[in-house]
C-alpha cells in the first residue's frame, strides 16, 4: 500500500511553519496577493495555514518540510540569520 | 544551515486547533450568523422581533415618500449600523485587523449600501435595469477603478467575510428538508461540471505546455470555488509563488463577466428563477460573485413578464450547487491533487508526505453554520400551521433575517466591486488565458445542459420558506 505511506498522521518537528523562511500571515499574504481579497480572503479556512516559503519561492502548507529548514530563533531577524548562515556555508 | 542547532527555538507560531476558532472569518461568519438567529429566536419566543433593528427601504415611488422612511426610520438605520459595526469591528480585532481603519470604511460601506437598497426598492427599478447586487458592483467598480480610493479603506472590504455570514444567515431562511431532498442532485450535477471542468482546463493548460502545477491551480479554480479553490490547491500541491496571482486573474476576470451575463441570458430565455440559480450555482466561480448573479435574477420575478418562481428560489438552488454541490468538497480536491503532487509531479521539491487532516482543515467552516441555522429555523417552523406561519413565524422571524442577510449580501457585492482594481490584477499570460477560457466554454455549456435541460423541472419546482 504505498500510497498510504505518503500520507502522514501528525506533524514532525521541522516543518515550514517553524522555519524562518516560512511566512504565512494573512495579512502579509493578502499584500503579496493583491487580488486574493476580491473573492476570497486570507482569512479563509480554506487556506489553512498555507503560506509563501521566500528560500523555495513556493507557496505551500505550513506543514509542509524541506532540506533547507532553518528554525525561526529570538532576538534575530531573518535577513541577520540568513546572512549568518551563507557567511559560514 | 547546519550551524542552527545551538539556537534556541523561540517564537514558534504552533498552529492551535483552538487558535482557529477566533483566527478564520469562516467561524466567525459562523457565530455571528448562529447569534442573530438564537437571538431572533429568543425574542420571537418573547412575542417580540428583531424586525425593529432590521430595517430596510420599503417600495417607494416618489422621492418625498423615500424621505419620509427615512426621518421616520432614521433612528434605526443608526442603530443598525451600531449593531453592524460593534459586531464587526470585534472580528477585525480578533483576526488581527486593524479596527482604526475598519470603523470609517465600514461606514462608508454602510452609507452606500443603504443608498443602493433604496435605489433598488423604487418601483421602477426593474423597469431601468437597477438590481441592487449589479447596481452595488457596477457602482463599487466605477468607484476603484474611475475615481480610486485610498488603499487604507480596504480595511472594511471584506468580501468574503461578508458573504459568509450571509449564506449562514441564508440557511436560516431554507428549510433542511429541502437541503436533505435536493442535495444528492446538487452533488451530482456539480460534480459532473467540477469533473469535466477541471479535466478540461488542466490537460488544456499541460498540451499548452504549462507547469502541472500551474495547471492544477487554474483547474480548481474554475471547477470548484474560485479563486478560495484556487489558493487552496496552490498549498495542497506546493505551486509556485507566481501561480496563484495568474489564478486569481483568470477568475475574477471571468466571474465578473458572468455576473452580468448569466441573469441576462437568463432573462432572454425566460428561465424560471431556481433553474436559473441553478445554472448559476453550477457555471460562476466565486460564492459571492454567483450570489450577487442569483440575487440579482431573483429579483425579477413576478415583476418581469415570462420569469416564474420566486427570488428565494433562485437563491436556494444557487446555494444548494454552489455551497452543497461545490465548496464542500475542497477538501477532498485538496488531498488527492497533493497526493498526485508528490507522487508524480514534484518528487524532488520537498520531503513532505500529505496529511489527510487538510479535508477539515481546508473544509469551509461556515457551511456549518449554514446547516445549523438551517436546522434550528426549520424545527421552529416545524409544527406551525401554514396561517401561524404566515401571520407569526414570517414576519417576526424569517422576514428580520432575509432583511439583515440581504444588508450584508450588499456590504460583499459592493466590496467586490471596490476591491477589483482591473490595472492591479496580475498579466496571466495568453496561455493560461486560453486554457481557462475553454473551461469556461464548456462549463457555461454543459452547466447550462444540466440545470435547464436535465434537471429544469427539479430545479423550477424547489420549495422555500
Amino acid at each position: 500500500m504505498k500510497i498510504l505511506d505518503l500520507i502522514k498522521p501528525g506533524n514532525s518537528e521541522q516543518i515550514c511553519q517553524k522555519c524562518i523562511h516560512f511566512q504565512n500571515d494573512p495579512a502579509v499574504i493578502e499584500a503579496v496577493y493583491p487580488g486574493l481579497t476580491i473573492m476570497s480572503s486570507g482569512f479563509a479556512s480554506v487556506r489553512d495555514q498555507d503560506g509563501l516559503c521566500n528560500y523555495n519561492q513556493l507557496y505551500l502548507s505550513a506543514r509542509d518540510s524541506c532540506p533547507h529548514f532553518i528554525p525561526r530563533i529570538s532576538g534575530f531577524n531573518r535577513g541577520e540569520i540568513e546572512n549568518s548562515v551563507r557567511s559560514e556555508s | 544551515m547546519t550551524e542552527t542547532t545551538h539556537t534556541e527555538v523561540t517564537g514558534i507560531n504552533k498552529p492551535s486547533i483552538w487558535q482557529e476558532f477566533w483566527s478564520k472569518e469562516d467561524w466567525w461568519a459562523v457565530w455571528l450568523g448562529l447569534g442573530i438567529v438564537a437571538l431572533a429566536y429568543v425574542l420571537y419566543l418573547t412575542g417580540s422581533s428583531i424586525s425593529w433593528i432590521a430595517v430596510a427601504p420599503a417600495k417607494w415611488s416618489t422621492l418625498s415618500q423615500l424621505s419620509t422612511q427615512f426621518s421616520k426610520n432614521g433612528i434605526k438605520y443608526l442603530a443598525l449600523l451600531a449593531a453592524f459595526l460593534g459586531l464587526f469591528t470585534i472580528v477585525i480585532s480578533f483576526i488581527g485587523q486593524k479596527p482604526k481603519a475598519f470603523i470609517p470604511s465600514f461606514i462608508f460601506i454602510f452609507v452606500l449600501s443603504t443608498v443602493i437598497y433604496a435605489i433598488g426598492s423604487w418601483d421602477q427599478a426593474n423597469r431601468y435595469n437597477l438590481e441592487p447586487p449589479l447596481l452595488a458592483l457596477a457602482l463599487g467598480l466605477f468607484i476603484s477603478n474611475v475615481i480610486g480610493l485610498p488603499r487604507w479603506l480596504d480595511a472594511g472590504f471584506r468580501v468574503e467575510f461578508y458573504i459568509k455570514l450571509g449564506i449562514v444567515l441564508l440557511g436560516a431562511t431554507l428549510p433542511f428538508t429541502l437541503i436533505i431532498w435536493a442535495g444528492p442532485v446538487a452533488i451530482l450535477q456539480a460534480s459532473i461540471v467540477s469533473l469535466v471542468t477541471f479535466f478540461v482546463i488542466f490537460f488544456t493548460a499541460r498540451k499548452l505546455g504549462l507547469d502541472h502545477r500551474l495547471a492544477a491551480v487554474l483547474g480548481a479554480g474554475g471547477a470548484v470555488c474560485g479563486v478560495s479553490a484556487s489558493i487552496a490547491v496552490a498549498g495542497a500541491v506546493r505551486a509556485k509563488k507566481e501561480h496563484p496571482p495568474i489564478a486569481i486573474s483568470l477568475v475574477v476576470f471571468y466571474a465578473i463577466i458572468l455576473i452580468f451575463a448569466l441573469p441576462l441570458v437568463s432573462r432572454a430565455i425566460h428561465l424560471p428563477t431556481g433553474v436559473a440559480g441553478a445554472w448559476i450555482g453550477t457555471s460562476e466561480f466565486a460564492d459571492a460573485a454567483g450570489l450577487a448573479a442569483a440575487q440579482s435574477y431573483g429579483g425579477l420575478a413576478g415583476t418581469h413578464l415570462g420569469i416564474s418562481g420566486t427570488a428565494e428560489q433562485a437563491l436556494a438552488s444557487y446555494t444548494l450547487i454552489k455551497v452543497i454541490g461545490r465548496d464542500i468538497w475542497i477538501g477532498i480536491w485538496s488531498l488527492v491533487l497533493a497526493l498526485i503532487s508528490v507522487t508524480v509531479w514534484e518528487r524532488t521539491e520537498t520531503n513532505s508526505k500529505v496529511q489527510v487532516g487538510q479535508i477539515w482543515w481546508r473544509f469551509p467552516k461556515f457551511v456549518i453554520g449554514f446547516l445549523i441555522a438551517s436546522v434550528v429555523t426549520t424545527l421552529i417552523v416545524h409544527g406551525n400551521t401554514l396561517t401561524d406561519y404566515n401571520k407569526l413565524v414570517k414576519p417576526s422571524l424569517i422576514l428580520p433575517i432575509t432583511a439583515l442577510r440581504t444588508w450584508v449580501f450588499t456590504f460583499s457585492f459592493l466590496s467586490i466591486g471596490l476591491t477589483t482594481r482591473f490595472r492591479e490584477l496580475a498579466a496571466a499570460g495568453i496561455k493560461p488565458f486560453a486554457a481557462f477560457t475553454f473551461g469556461v466554454v464548456v462549463n457555461v455549456a454543459l452547466g447550462y445542459f444540466l440545470s435547464v435541460i436535465v434537471f429544469g423541472h427539479y430545479w423550477s419546482s424547489i420549495v422555500t420558506h
